[in-house]
């Protein structure tokens, strides 16, 4: 019977929903993550049989047949790309990007990642690192005497030392921008590495055409939305339930037919 | 007698059938653009039940299509530039490797090229049947209600929305896409309206598929009865002719 195979993908295909929610509802205050969502498409469809067959001595044909789908697969889990709303946090290393992009972190292991979350402090060499410690590309130095840092919306980052009225530029924040967000390779820790699908990373200075701007003093919130993702829950339980039915009932089904000979 | 057998095996063989139908459709509760499927039925008339001229004749069982309803799910608000719907009559048409195939479901997105295309990478064609190419760098584009593809309010493309005469006549492929024959004429449509920022659901109802495979097992139980009764019968024709007195 197809129809216990069917409704087992059904429930596969439910519980990788519930594992999604369940994930974007633990990130709900994780900076600058990006909600998922679990995208689902139906498998192959099963032509049983009389495709084409003519249904009258006149010759009429069957348009379709007997067409049975054998249930359903996880296309994808997109990742979501809208903008969070920006927190005030008061802090002056803290930075968002209010539009398009992602600033370039590199790792230990000299590779690049990219991430949106913005809280950036001071590490003891003065370099402005992630809270890992990985510097912030193109590497910015600030210096040890530095009484405040300002940085602008193009991303420049200036510093006021004592004895200098006017503040000096110290550095230039970068961002990245992507053909297919989306296709980046998510490393935790709020990374995201380049992949084939995402395309090349294109940098430019913030603020210029097709790139966010700088916003000094807020971090990026998560974009997940919890009533979104409880009533995305409850419609998942739901949709699991039904399909376990559907096992009950085809189970019930073949107890009638082991029963016909008593 | 075993014409009684027969029939009631015919409305099993129909009965399994319409189950994984109805499995289907349930598992694909939440498959975009799903189409819920019904299977059709027809009864095939054979000669008298006997050979001295019964008063009846035998109706056997026959499934002999599928039918899809072609109702608009319901659209869900998403939030998300690239997710699409339409309302009413129509589909996308996406370039496959195999031919153009057709589909409801509009999570689209920019692969690595920046060509507009399906979650698999299959491009997705405009009016002209040419694939849309969005600038990285360009702010999100805006959809109209008509399908033109606007970037900074100039139009880069216009989604072609295609649709048929006879809706029957599509194949499902699976991957939430239609084939159609090789001599469907496709249509555009005249005044499409396609919705950015929503996703149109599957249309399936979960009330009225639980109710349908309700009705398939308790069909299902009947039929058992009937067929166990039937084998009674012969049992005791056969012990009671049987006897030697």
């Amino acid at each position: 019977m197809r129809a216990l195979n069917t409704a087992a993908t059904g429930m596969l295909a439910q519980q990788l929903n519930v594992e999604v929610i369940a994930n974007n509802i633990a990130n709900m205050n994780t900076t600058a993550f990006k909600r998922q969502r679990a995208e689902f498409q139906d498998l192959l469809y099963q032509s049983v049989e009389r495709q084409g067959a003519s249904s009258s001595a006149s010759g009429t044909i069957v348009p379709t047949g007997v067409q049975i789908g054998l249930g359903v697969k996880a296309g994808s889990v997109y990742r979501i790309t809208d903008q969070g709303n920006l927190a005030q946090t008061g802090n002056k290393y803290d930075v968002a990007i209010s539009g398009k992009g992602y600033f370039r972190i590199q790792l230990p292991s000299g590779d690049d990642a990219y991430t949106r979350a913005g809280n950036f402090a001071v590490n003891g060499d003065g370099q402005l690192a992630t809270e890992d410690g990985y510097t912030v590309a193109p590497g910015i130095t600030l210096p040890q005497d530095a009484t405040d840092v300002i940085i602008n919306k193009q991303g420049q980052v200036q510093a006021l030392t004592p004895g200098n009225p006017a503040p000096a530029v110290v550095g230039q924040l970068e961002i990245v921008t992507f053909f297919n967000e989306g296709g980046l390779d998510p490393q935790g820790d709020n990374l995201f590495l380049e992949s084939a699908a995402s395309g090349p990373a294109n940098a430019g200075t913030p603020g210029s055409p097709g790139f966010g701007s700088i916003v000094q003093g807020f971090i990026e919130t998560s974009n997940v939305n919890a009533v979104q993702e409880i009533t995305a829950l409850i419609a998942a339980q739901r949709a699991y339930e039904m399909n376990s039915k559907v096992i009950t009932a085809s189970d019930e089904m073949l107890s009638t037919s082991a029963n016909l000979r008593r | 007698m075993n014409n009684a057998l027969m029939v009631g095996l015919t409305r099993q063989m129909v009965l399994r059938r319409q189950m994984d139908i109805t499995a289907n459709n349930i598992a694909n509760m939440s498959t975009a653009g799903f189409k819920v499927e019904k299977l059709l039925l027809r009864n095939v008339t054979s000669g008298p039940a006997t050979a001295m001229g019964g008063a009846a004749k035998i109706n056997f069982v026959q499934d002999t299509g599928v039918t899809r309803r072609f109702s608009d799910g319901q659209l869900d608000k998403t939030g998300r530039a690239l997710d699409l719907a339409i309302r009413g009559p129509g589909f996308f048409v996406i370039e496959t490797p195999n031919g153009e195939r057709y589909t409801r479901d509009g999570r689209f997105a920019v692969n690595d090229v920046g060509i507009l295309s399906t979650s698999d990478g299959m491009a997705v064609l405009d009016d002209g049947g040419a694939q849309i190419t969005l600038d990285v760098n360009s702010e999100a584009p805006v959809i109209t209600k008509e399908g033109s593809v606007q970037v900074g309010g100039l139009e880069v493309a216009r989604l072609d929305i295609a649709n048929f005469e006879n809706l029957s006549s599509l194949k499902k492929v699976g991957e939430g896409r239609f084939k159609a024959p090789a001599n469907a004429a496709v249509q555009a449509v005249e005044n499409p309206v396609v919705m950015q920022h929503f996703l149109e659901r599957s249309n399936v109802v979960g009330i009225v598929e639980m109710s349908r495979m309700i009705q398939t097992t308790r069909a299902y139980q009947s039929v058992s009865n009937m067929l166990s009764k039937a084998e009674t019968l012969s049992e005791r024709t056969i012990q009671r002719l049987g006897t030697v007195r």
